[in-house]
């Protein structure tokens, strides 16, 4: 997903990140699925947290709670699967939610100058703007901060 | 939007399975192919043969021995991993490296229907250490690549280490005798 040039309107998944609300294109989403287990082991890189196993296959999950919210993902509800495509490779990717998804429909507006780059426009919902996610913008972003850093496995 | 049931799907399974090894370094799992391993010894076994390693910026490797007139390199599984502290009792000593790996213990022999590639997700270190993923009893376990655990300039690191190591041993041998 690209930041458009002008006004367009698409179907939205609106979801949930602690008590803040996203939107992401609906073309990305596969599916919403519950709590299931995840797996850990050890490994160094940035924002994956493990695995999860989703109709026979092994779904890596990014915990990108710390970039949108500040902190790390705690205790959620469910897992948005989305695509995120590695070449012409598109690899089923969760990220975990803290709330119920909807479905929106709507005109996403270009997003402020000074939006992070995972932010590709906002979506009026209500009286609301809700910031469009740019789904592979966000599992690549790199807070200028960050350094890379040993994410030993937990536990499974 | 509808919210999927619970997936009791599991990976789907392959034809040829292989037979791994299921150990521990802590509390994590690992699998290794059965094939991959050469031999298996306790710490105290191997302890006698090898001798110390000393570099600072490369903790994982600690010891080393000679077999077959080659230097092989013991490799701290937990430093490896950067994983926390364990105490280690076995080595798996490795075919396709000159490279035995440090563990905690053996948990036992499994077959292993199949391994799964690491999702490109996966973009750090853990795409030389592992050959790929595992699902055996409801567990994703990761699978060792032996040929990762060291790479080709670690070894000729390691190896340039241990001549010194060995020829100031040769000096202190000759001035004692």
């Amino acid at each position: 997903m690209t930041a458009p040039a002008s006004n367009a309107v698409g179907s939205f998944v609106l979801l949930q990140v602690g008590n803040r609300r996203f939107a992401l294109s609906s073309e990305r989403v596969a599916e919403l699925a519950p709590p299931v287990r995840l797996h850990s082991f050890p490994h160094n890189s940035p924002l994956v947290i493990g695995v999860i196993v989703r109709r026979g296959r092994i779904v890596p999950v990014y915990d990108v709670a710390p970039i949108l919210i500040g902190r790390a993902s705690g205790t959620h509800r469910f897992y948005l699967i989305a695509s995120r495509f590695f070449g012409r490779v598109a690899e089923a990717s969760a990220i975990p939610l803290h709330g119920e998804c909807e479905l929106a429909t709507g005109e996403i507006v270009p997003p402020e100058p000074n939006s992070p780059p995972y932010i590709s426009g906002s979506l009026a919902v209500g009286d609301q703007r809700v910031p469009v996610l740019d789904f592979e913008a966000l599992v690549t972003f790199r807070p200028a901060s960050a350094t890379p850093s040993a994410a030993p496995g937990k536990s499974s | 939007m509808r919210i999927a049931s619970h997936d009791s799907a599991k990976p789907r399974r392959h034809r040829s399975s292989e037979d791994m090894i299921l150990f521990a370094v802590g509390r994590q799992m690992f699998l290794v192919a059965a094939e991959s391993v050469q031999e298996i010894r306790s710490t105290d076994g191997l302890a006698s043969a090898a001798l110390e390693i000393e570099l600072p910026d490369f903790p994982k490797v600690t010891h080393f021995f000679e077999r077959r007139h080659h230097n092989w390199f013991i490799v701290n599984a937990c430093a490896h991993f950067r994983l926390p502290v364990s105490r280690p009792t076995l080595v798996l000593i490795l075919r396709q490296a000159r490279a035995a790996l440090l563990v905690d213990h053996i948990v036992r022999m499994a077959e292993v229907p199949a391994v799964h590639p690491l999702p490109h997700a996966y973009s750090g270190d853990e795409r030389r250490w592992y050959r790929g993923l595992a699902y055996l009893e409801d567990q994703v376990i990761p699978v060792l690549d032996p040929v990762g655990v060291l790479t080709r300039d670690e070894f000729l690191r390691l190896d340039a280490h241990c001549a010194t190591v060995l020829a100031e041993r040769e000096c202190e041998g000759a001035a004692q005798s």
